[in-house]
């Protein structure tokens, strides 16, 4: 016996009904006419339709052999709260993150023991370099603000990221638009066709990294990205030498919800990338299951620089790996005018010309 | 019955008199091709208003060598208006020049319609757009009542309108729009150039100060894809319905030209109607 089935309109949400008049499915409050065997195959796939399940071992980083932090030392920012480790040797420095000097010292204790250090590429000369030409060109950066700079201030910051291992199993379901145009004596016509697109399939992601330290923020991290993996080596506390060291106090468990986030976004991205020859296509639902999912704790070389500006406090970091440079900069409202009016003015007059000329 | 005679004969007298009398004005009118260019049966101007208007009409109609018309009456007899200004033209005698130019126009008070009856050479001097042009801008103000108004700012446009036909290319679809429109004022083209202007202004120092940001989130995690990892292993894509819009063209009107028609006379006129 057949089984008596409700479906529901894929434009408006309403229960459909069987026309006998055109034999095709139709919404009463729509008036979309939909084929038996389209509903069917649609609702086939709502069916198959499951919740997100993005579970990971959590095993990252390890136990310090003995002795091995003997060396480190916490230096705790007064201003900010900051915590970095350095080594004995570094001496007085100032805070990467708010700028201010750093005084209170105590022993490194405690936290885990990173797995993988990808060493610094960049010397501090590239950093410097790759400020002096991040400033280059910028028309409405306050001109005192170039000259103030405590360019000589550049640090070298390992940042605790911890790294996501995955491979996804996505199912995506898209809506898809066609649309065609044509036009007789009278009319223009438009017709758009509406498509159920379904994919499902698997891809892997390494080493997602995600910002472990609450100090530097996230965004910041992201846009030095990408660093690569393949220049990162086991750890060793010889590789902190001369530079600083950020404490993690954002946990791996902690960490996940963001590296989740971008595993789906990049899943749908890349499926959606495979649904071709429609007009628009947009996400309507997606589930994505891990497995295999691991994360590891590594450092990542940064280059920082912390300064304030008209008590605002502006930071710049650049990847110490590819020299990648950013960090925000103020604007010159005065200049940011200055360049309207003066730009408003040429442009009429051009216009004007043209129009003169043309009509 | 002396008496009787001579009053019958000085009535005869009188009565010749006064029919010659009559019968001359007329033929004088006639000869000269002057009807009067006024006639306003539906008395809506002043003695004096219509002294000067005539005047005005008269001024036109010789310097351009084209009758201009206006007619006002109380009824139609049953035609329409366009059948009336056609017939009123015919059959009064106006027209200059051998092919009888001249425009005419006709306001019925009772049915409050208007109609515009062309003639001869003034059948392309006043071309349909041409005439779409000229009553969209002297109807409004009979709408409104303001007759005298109405009429002269009609007699001016003739004039305007016979001047450009004058020059071999009356106004029509092409030139109309370049000459009406407000694109032609010089405050709109200042306005413009001024608003075109700040907003690319705004555009190039939007992007000026965009350089100062470069700190942005990563949505997504494409430099950590695993390479050749990505697999599609189901795809399907179903139609599941469609719409379909339509919206009129808008109509083509760039033919240009004037659309004519043939009177009971017999005779050729242009024209259009409508009321106010």
């Amino acid at each position: 016996m057949a089984k008596l089935l409700e479906y529901k309109c894929p434009s408006c949400g309403g229960a459909l009904k069987f026309d006998s008049s055109v034999q095709k499915m139709k919404c009463p409050y729509c008036g979309t006419e939909f084929e038996m065997e389209a509903l069917k195959n649609y609702d086939d796939i709502l069916n198959q339709e499951q919740p997100d399940d993005m579970k990971w071992e959590t095993q990252a980083g390890s136990e310090w052999k003995t002795g091995e932090t003997d060396n480190m030392i916490i230096y705790t920012c007064k201003s900010c709260g900051g915590e970095i480790v350095g080594d004995q040797n570094l001496g007085a420095t100032s805070c990467p993150f708010c700028g201010n000097p750093v005084v209170m010292m105590g022993q490194f204790s405690g936290d885990l023991r990173p797995d993988y250090v990808i060493p610094f590429k960049l010397d501090k000369q590239a950093a410097k370099d790759g400020l002096v030409k991040h400033l280059k060109g910028k028309r409405l950066l306050p001109k005192q603000f170039k000259s103030q700079n405590r360019i000589n201030e550049i640090k070298g910051v390992y940042v605790p990221f911890w790294l996501f291992d995955a491979d996804a199993t996505g199912k995506v379901r898209y809506k898809a638009t066609r649309v065609r145009a044509w036009s007789d004596e009278d009319y223009n016509y438009t017709e758009t066709s509406y498509f159920s697109v379904y994919r499902e399939g698997e891809i892997g992601f390494e080493k997602i990294p995600v910002d472990g330290s609450s100090k530097i923020a996230d965004d910041l991290m992201e846009s030095i990205e990408p660093f690569y993996f393949e220049d990162a080596v086991d750890f060793q506390t010889a590789y902190l030498a001369g530079y600083l060291a950020d404490r993690y106090d954002v946990t791996v468990n902690q960490s996940i919800e963001r590296a989740n986030e971008r595993i789906k976004h990049s899943t749908e991205e890349n499926f959606a990338a495979t649904v071709q020859g429609y007009s628009s296509v947009i996400t309507e639902s997606s589930s994505i299951q891990l497995s295999n999912g691991n994360a590891k704790y590594a450092l990542y070389p940064v280059w920082m620089l912390s300064t304030t500006w008209n008590g605002k406090n502006y930071t710049f970091a650049m990847n110490g790996q590819t020299g990648k440079f950013v960090g925000d900069l103020p604007l010159d409202k005065g200049a940011y005018w200055r360049w309207f009016f003066s730009l408003s003015v040429i442009f009429s007059i051009i216009f004007y010309a043209i129009f003169w000329i043309a009509f | 019955m002396k008496k009787q005679w001579k009053r019958f004969f000085l009535g005869i007298i009188i009565f010749v008199c006064m029919f010659l009398g009559i019968v001359n004005e007329n033929v004088a009118a006639y000869n000269s091709g002057h009807l009067p260019r006024l006639v306003d049966e539906g008395d809506l101007l002043t003695d004096e208003e219509e002294r000067r208007l005539i005047e005005k009409l008269d001024d036109i109609s010789g310097r351009q060598q084209c009758d201009v018309i206006i007619v006002t009456t109380g009824s139609l007899n049953g035609k329409t208006t366009t059948e009336y200004a056609d017939d009123y033209f015919d059959y009064n005698g106006y027209g200059l020049g051998n092919e009888k130019d001249g425009i005419l126009l006709l306001v019925s008070m009772r049915e409050r319609n208007w109609a515009i009856s062309t003639h001869g050479a003034a059948i392309d001097a006043f071309t349909d757009a041409g005439q779409e042009a000229m009553t969209d801008q002297f109807i409004p103000k009979l709408s409104e009542g303001d007759y005298l108004d109405a009429f002269n700012q009609f007699a001016e446009l003739c004039d305007d309108f016979l001047t450009q036909a004058a020059t071999g290319e009356p106004y029509d679809v092409n030139n109309l729009d370049s000459e009406d429109s407000i694109f032609a004022m010089p405050g709109v083209r200042i306005g413009l150039a001024i608003g075109s202007g700040c907003l690319l202004a705004f555009i190039v120092v939007s992007v000026m100060k965009g350089t100062l940001k470069s700190v942005r989130s990563q949505a997504a995690a494409s430099s950590y894809i695993r390479p050749g990892s990505l697999h599609i292993i189901k795809s399907y894509d179903y139609f599941l319905y469609r719409h379909i819009s339509k919206t009129a063209k808008p109509k083509d009107h760039n033919s240009g030209g004037s659309s004519t028609h043939v009177s009971s006379s017999g005779s050729t006129h242009g024209g259009s109607s409508g009321s106010f």
